[in-house]
C-alpha cells in the first residue's frame, strides 16, 4: 500500500516531537492525569445527580410528617387523603429504642410500618430475607448489620422506653437510601410492624402521619402551608398534632455534602487542567525557544506567521486529543470509584454506572481548548518574531532586564531574562504549593475544631433518658468509682413556636439530621465551656434568657441580642428572651437556659431527663467500662435510659462524615504539585539549554563544571523561592474559602483560620528537592559538555 | 530591478541608536551578478536584509520588480519572500530534522506552489542542478559545508524567485567548495537570475557583473566589472 505523501511542513513537526520525546511524554502526563481528575469528578456528579433520583426520591420521601399523640387511625388517613393538594397519606412510627450488642447497648431507630405491602412514602426495599417481616420478627438495614453486629437469621434483644427488652429474629435485610448509613450514624435501623409493638411493650399505635404532595416539585413554603391546612383539619376533628416535620424537600441529608464535595473537587480538577495547560505552554515555549531560528529561516522560505502558528496549534491540540484518548477511559474508571465511595456515603445503591456522553464531551472539549488557550501566548510571541529577530537569536537574551538588574546578584538577573517563563513557572509552582498548603491548612482547621469538641466539653459519657428521672440518680452515679463529676439536666426536643400555629421543625424521619433541642444545665456547670460569639452565658438567675447555638441561631437568622424568642417544649409555647450565642462544634441545633426556668416550664422540678458524666478515665475500654457500670446502677434504681454514649462517638462520627473530602483535598494538592513540578523541570531543562553557548564562555574564563552547575541550582531556587512565596499568599484566601465552605458543611460555621508553619515548612522542602531534582539533571549535562561542543550549540 | 531610495535603517539600543544604513540610493538592473563589499559593520548584510524583506527600513522605500517591499504586511512580505525572493544563508540554515530532499521541497509547501508528488519531483531536479542529488535522502549534518551549500541554493530555487540573495555565503567553505558555489550563483546570474550576494572576499566578488561598495552606511562606490554586460564571460576578470 503506498503511503500518503506527507508535506515537509508536517514532517517536519512529526520529527521535531520525535527529538522532544521525555518533554512530549511530560506534557501528556499533566493533560491526562488533570483530565483524569476532571473526568473522574464530572462523571461522578452526573452518575450521583441521577442516582439521587433513583435511590433518595425513588424512596418518595414525605414532604412532611404530622405527629398525632393520639395517634394515626382510618379517620386521621379518610381527613389527610381529603385534603386537596395531598397525594399520599400513610401511617408511621419511630421509636428510639436501644440494641443489646455485646455487653452493650447501642442506640436503635425502630421504623414502625402499618403494611410492609402497601408501602408509599419514605419506601425501602427488601435485599434478603423475609418481606415482610413475621410478626415478632425484625428487618434490618444493610448498613445497620456491622453496629448491630447482627446479620440474617441473628438476633437483636430490643428495649423500647416502656418494654423490659425482648429478642427479636433479623428476618431480612432492608435497603432504605432515605437514611444516612447506619455507621456513620453509629445508631442501628430496624423496621418492625404495627402489631410487633406490644411484644416490645409499647402500644400498638402509629404517631406519624407521612404525608406527600401532588405537586412533586412543591417547595418549603408550600409544602408547609399545605401540612398546616391539614393540621388544621384534624384539630377540627379533635386530633392533636404536636409537630410538623419538613425536611429539605427532595434533599437526601447529606446531599449538601456530596455537593459541596463534588463542587470543590471540580474546582480544583478545573485549576489542575489549567495548571497543566501552563505546563504546556512552558514546554512549548522551551520547544519553540530552540527552534526559534528554524522559524526565522521558514520564513525565509515564505512561511506566515499564521501557517506557523497553525503547525503549532495543530501539535498542542494534538496532544490535547492524544491525552483525552487517554484520560476518558481513566476518568470513567476514576468516576466509578469516587461515585461508588459517595454512594456509599449518601448510602446509595448504583443502579447504573453509564456516565453521560456530555461529560466525554465537555472532557475531550477542555482537554483541547484549554492547552491551546493558554500556549496560544508563546505560540503567538514565537511565530510573530521577525526573521532578522528570529535568525540572530543565540539563546536567552538579556533585553528583558531593566535599569535595576546590576544590582541584583547574578543568579536572579538571569532567572528574570526570560519573564514570562519566569511567570508561569511561577504560577504553576505556586498553584500546587498553595494547594498542598490549603490542603493541609484546612485538615488543621478541620482538626482543630474536633479538638474543641473536648475542650469546650469536660464529660465524657452523656446519658438520656426516655423520661425525666429523679435528679437523685445524678447522686447514685457519683458514688459509682471512676466517676469524677455528674451533672443532672433538662432536656427536651424543641422547635421554635409560633404563637397559634403547630410547631414546624426541619428533622428528618431518622430524627437525627437537623434536629433541635432544649437544654437545662445547672447553675454554674463545669461540664460545658462554649465560646460565647455574641451576649453572654446563661447566669444563676435567668428566669427568661435563652442562649442559643451557633447552629441554632443560623436557623433564625437576624435574631438579636434581647430578641423574644417563642420555643415550644413538650408541646408547650414558651417565651424567651436571647441572652447570648455560643459556638458548639460537632451539636445540631440547641437552646440553653437556666434549669430552674426549664424545670418550672416543663413541670419537671427535681427531676432530669440527661446526665452528664465526667470519669477518670482515659482509653476507650476503660470508659466502655464505667458506662456498663452506669447501665447497671441506673437499671438498679429503675431509670429507662434512651442512650447512653461516650463523647468519642461524637469526634468518631464527625470525622467519618468528611474525612472523603479532606482525603480529597490531599490527593488533588499532590497532582497539583506533580504537575508543579514537572513544569519547574521544564523550564530549568530549557533555560540551561538555551545558555549553553553562555556556560562555554564561561568556561573558557576559568568556570569549573561546579561553578555552573551552582549558577543553574541557584537561579531554580530563586524561582522555587518565588514561587513559595506567591503560593503562601496564594493560600490565605484560597485557605480562608476553603474553610468557610467545608466549616458549613461539617460545622455550620467557618473553621478556625490556621495557617500552619508545618505546610509552609513542609512544601519549601518538598520544593527543594524538586527543585534540585529537576536542575541538577540539565546543570551537570551543560557543566560537562566541552567547551567546543558548547560553543557550536544553538 | 531592484530600486532603493533614500533608504535608512537605525537599530535601537544605544543613546541614539544604531545607524546601519544612512541614505542609500541604489538601482540594480535585473539579472545582474552583484557583490555588495565593504568592512565589517558597514552595513553590506542590512542592505541585503532589506532588499530580501527580512529586515524593514527606519525610511525609505525598497522596490523589487516594482512591488514595494518596505509597504508590504507581514503575511503578503512572507508571501513575497516566498514565490520572489531566494534566501542563501552563511551558516546554511538547512532544517536539521528535515532530509535535504524535504529541506527543498519547503518552500513550494508553504507557497503552496506544488502539490507534494510534482514538488518532489522538482526538488530532485534542483538538487541534480546544484550537483547533489545523491545525498537527497540524507539528514544536512551528514553532508560537507559545500554540500549543505548546494542543498542551500536549491531550496532557495525551489520557488523559481527571480531574486537570489546570499549573505556571505561562503564564510563557512573552504577556498576550493566556495568558489564552486560562487560559480554556481554566477550560472544562475547567467540564468537570468537577479543574484545579490555579500560578501568580503576579494577574489569572490570579481565573480559578479557589479560591485557596489558601502562603507558607513553609505554607498562609496559602484562599478562594474569586466564581466559586464551580463553572461559574456564564463570566467572573473581577474582569473
Amino acid at each position: 500500500m503506498r503511503r500518503l505523501p506527507i508535506p515537509p511542513r508536517w514532517k517536519k513537526l512529526l520529527q521535531d516531537l520525535r527529538a522532544e520525546k521525555s518533554r512530549l511524554i511530560l506534557m501528556l502526563a499533566a493533560i491526562a492525569v488533570s483530565l483524569l481528575a476532571v473526568g473522574a469528578v464530572m462523571g461522578a456528579f452526573a452518575v450521583l445527580s441521577r442516582e439521587i433520583g433513583v435511590n433518595y426520591l425513588g424512596t418518595r420521601p414525605a414532604s412532611a410528617t404530622l405527629e398525632i399523640p393520639a395517634g394515626v387511625d382510618g379517620r386521621v388517613l379518610e381527613v389527610a387523603r381529603s385534603q386537596p393538594g395531598i397525594a399520599v397519606a400513610e401511617g408511621r412510627d419511630v421509636l428510639q429504642a436501644r440494641a443489646r450488642v455485646g455487653e452493650d447497648w447501642r442506640p436503635l431507630l425502630l421504623f414502625v410500618v402499618e403494611d410492609f405491602r402497601a408501602l408509599q412514602v419514605n419506601t425501602f426495599t427488601p435485599t434478603a430475607g423475609a418481606w415482610p417481616p413475621p410478626p415478632g420478627g425484625m428487618l434490618v438495614e444493610r448498613t445497620a448489620v456491622p453496629v448491630l453486629a447482627a446479620g440474617l437469621g441473628g438476633r437483636v434483644r430490643v428495649r423500647t422506653a416502656h418494654g423490659p427488652g425482648v429478642e427479636l429474629p433479623v428476618s431480612g435485610l432492608v435497603h432504605d437510601p432515605g437514611l444516612a448509613p447506619a455507621t456513620q450514624e453509629r445508631s442501628g435501623y430496624g423496621y418492625i410492624a404495627r402489631e410487633t409493638l406490644p411484644l416490645l411493650g409499647e402500644p400498638a399505635v402509629l404517631h406519624e402521619l407521612r404525608i406527600t404532595l401532588a405537586d412533586a416539585q412543591a417547595g418549603l413554603p408550600a409544602i408547609e402551608a399545605c401540612a398546616a391546612g391539614l393540621a388544621k383539619a384534624l384539630e377540627a376533628e379533635g386530633r392533636e398534632v404536636h409537630e410538623i416535620r419538613v425536611p429539605p424537600p427532595r434533599q437526601h441529608p447529606h446531599q449538601r455534602q456530596m455537593q459541596t464535595i463534588l463542587f470543590m473537587m471540580l474546582a480544583f480538577s478545573f485549576m489542575a487542567l489549567g495548571l497543566s495547560g501552563v505546563l504546556v505552554a512552558t514546554s512549548l515555549s522551551a520547544m519553540l525557544a530552540r527552534q526559534v531560528r528554524e522559524i526565522g529561516v521558514m520564513k525565509t522560505l515564505g512561511a506566515t506567521a499564521s501557517q506557523l502558528a497553525g503547525m503549532y496549534a495543530a501539535l498542542v491540540a494534538a496532544l490535547g486529543a492524544v491525552a483525552v484518548v487517554a484520560a476518558l477511559p481513566a476518568g470513567y474508571g476514576g468516576a466509578q470509584v469516587l461515585a461508588g465511595a459517595i454512594a456509599d456515603l449518601l448510602n446509595f445503591t448504583l443502579t447504573a454506572r453509564g456516565v453521560p456522553w456530555w461529560v466525554y464531551a465537555v472532557q475531550a472539549a477542555a482537554g483541547i481548548l484549554v492547552p491551546l488557550a493558554v500556549a496560544a501566548l508563546p505560540i503567538r510571541q514565537a511565530t510573530r518574531l521577525s526573521v532578522r529577530q528570529a535568525i540572530e537569536r543565540h539563546g536567552a537574551s538579556a533585553d528583558a532586564l531593566g535599569a535595576l538588574s546590576p544590582r541584583l546578584p547574578w543568579p536572579l538577573r538571569n532567572a528574570l531574562r526570560r519573564p514570562a517563563r519566569l511567570a508561569l513557572t511561577v504560577v504553576l509552582l505556586a498553584g500546587g504549593g498553595a494547594m498542598f498548603m490549603t490542603a493541609l491548612n484546612v485538615s488543621a482547621g478541620w482538626e482543630r475544631n474536633v479538638a474543641k469538641v473536648y475542650e469546650t466539653r469536660h464529660y465524657d459519657i452523656e446519658v438520656r433518658f426516655h423520661e425525666a428521672q429523679p435528679e437523685t440518680v445524678a447522686e447514685a452515679i457519683q458514688g459509682l468509682p471512676g466517676v469524677r463529676a455528674v451533672e443532672a439536666w433538662g432536656y427536651s426536643p424543641s422547635a421554635f413556636s409560633r404563637p397559634g400555629q403547630v410547631d414546624v421543625v426541619r428533622t428528618y424521619p431518622d430524627r437525627g439530621h437537623a434536629s433541635f433541642s432544649v437544654m437545662a444545665p445547672p447553675p454554674g456547670t463545669q461540664l460545658i465551656r462554649f465560646p460565647v460569639l455574641a451576649g453572654r452565658w446563661l447566669r444563676e438567675d435567668d428566669r427568661d434568657a435563652v442562649v442559643l447555638n451557633h447552629t441554632a441561631a443560623a436557623a433564625r437568622p437576624g435574631l438579636r441580642i434581647g430578641d423574644p424568642l417563642n420555643l415550644s417544649l413538650g408541646g408547650k409555647a414558651t417565651t424567651w428572651r436571647l441572652a447570648g450565642i455560643v459556638e458548639e462544634i460537632g451539636s445540631p441545633g440547641a437552646a440553653y437556659v437556666t434549669d430552674h426556668a426549664f424545670a418550672r416550664l416543663a413541670g419537671t422540678r427535681g427531676r432530669a431527663r440527661l446526665l452528664r458524666i465526667a470519669t477518670e478515665a482515659t482509653t476507650p475500654e476503660v470508659r466502655q467500662h464505667r458506662i456498663r457500670a452506669i447501665e447497671r446502677k441506673l437499671a438498679e434504681v429503675g431509670a429507662g435510659v434512651e442512650t447512653a454514649w461516650p463523647l468519642a462517638e461524637l469526634r468518631t462520627a464527625m470525622a467519618d462524615h468528611i474525612s472523603i473530602l479532606i482525603r480529597s483535598l490531599a490527593a488533588m494538592a499532590v497532582v497539583i504539585a506533580t504537575v508543579g513540578a514537572l513544569g519547574l523541570s521544564s523550564t530549568m531543562g530549557t533555560s540551561v539549554l538555551e545558555r549553553t553557548r553562555e556556560f562555554a564562555v564561561m568556561k573558557t574564563l576559568g568556570a569549573t563544571p561546579a561553578r555552573v552547575t551552582r549558577q543553574v541550582v541557584q537561579e531554580a531556587l530563586f524561582m522555587g523561592a518565588l514561587s513559595w512565596v506567591a503560593a503562601l499568599l496564594l493560600s490565605v484566601p484560597l485557605t480562608a474559602w476553603l474553610d468557610a465552605l467545608i466549616g458549613r458543611l461539617g460545622f455550620v460555621a467557618p473553621l478556625p483560620f490556621i495557617l500552619s508553619a508545618g505546610p509552609m515548612a513542609l512544601w519549601l522542602g518538598i520544593l527543594g528537592l524538586v527543585t534540585l531534582a529537576a536542575t541538577l539533571l540539565p546543570a551537570r549535562r551543560a557543566a560537562s559538555l566541552s567547551v567546543a561542543e558548547a560553543l557550536v550549540r544553538l | 530591478m531592484i530600486q532603493l531610495s533614500h533608504l535608512q535603517k537605525v537599530y535601537s539600543g544605544g543613546q541614539g541608536g544604531f545607524r546601519a544604513l544612512a541614505d542609500v540610493d541604489l538601482t540594480l538592473p535585473a539579472g545582474e551578478f552583484v557583490a555588495i563589499v565593504g568592512k565589517s559593520g558597514s552595513g553590506k548584510s542590512t542592505l541585503l536584509n532589506l532588499v530580501a524583506g527580512i529586515d524593514r527600513p527606519t525610511s525609505g522605500t525598497v522596490h523589487v520588480a516594482g512591488t514595494p517591499v518596505h509597504a508590504l504586511g507581514e503575511s503578503a512580505l512572507a508571501a513575497w519572500r516566498g514565490r520572489h525572493v531566494g534566501v542563501v544563508f552563511q551558516s546554511f540554515q538547512l532544517l536539521p530534522t528535515l532530509t535535504v530532499l524535504e529541506n527543498v521541497m519547503l518552500p513550494m509547501d508553504f507557497c503552496a506552489t506544488l502539490p507534494v508528488a510534482r514538488a518532489r519531483v522538482r526538488a530532485m531536479e534542483l538538487l541534480e542542478e546544484v550537483g547533489v542529488a545523491d545525498q537527497a535522502p540524507k539528514l544536512p549534518s551528514s553532508l560537507s559545508g559545500g554540500q549543505q551549500q548546494r542543498a542551500a541554493i536549491a531550496r532557495a530555487l525551489a520557488n523559481d524567485p527571480a531574486l537570489l540573495v546570499a549573505d556571505e555565503p561562503t564564510g563557512n567553505l573552504d577556498s576550493q567548495t566556495a568558489e564552486t558555489v560562487v560559480r554556481l550563483l554566477a550560472d544562475l546570474a547567467r540564468q537570468g537570475k537577479t543574484v545579490l550576494m555579500v560578501t568580503h572576499e576579494k577574489d569572490l566578488s570579481a565573480w559578479a557583473d557589479r560591485i557596489v561598495t558601502l562603507a558607513d552606511g553609505r554607498v562609496a562606490g559602484q562599478r562594474q566589472t569586466k564581466n559586464q554586460p551580463a553572461g559574456a564571460a564564463a570566467e572573473p576578470s581577474h582569473a
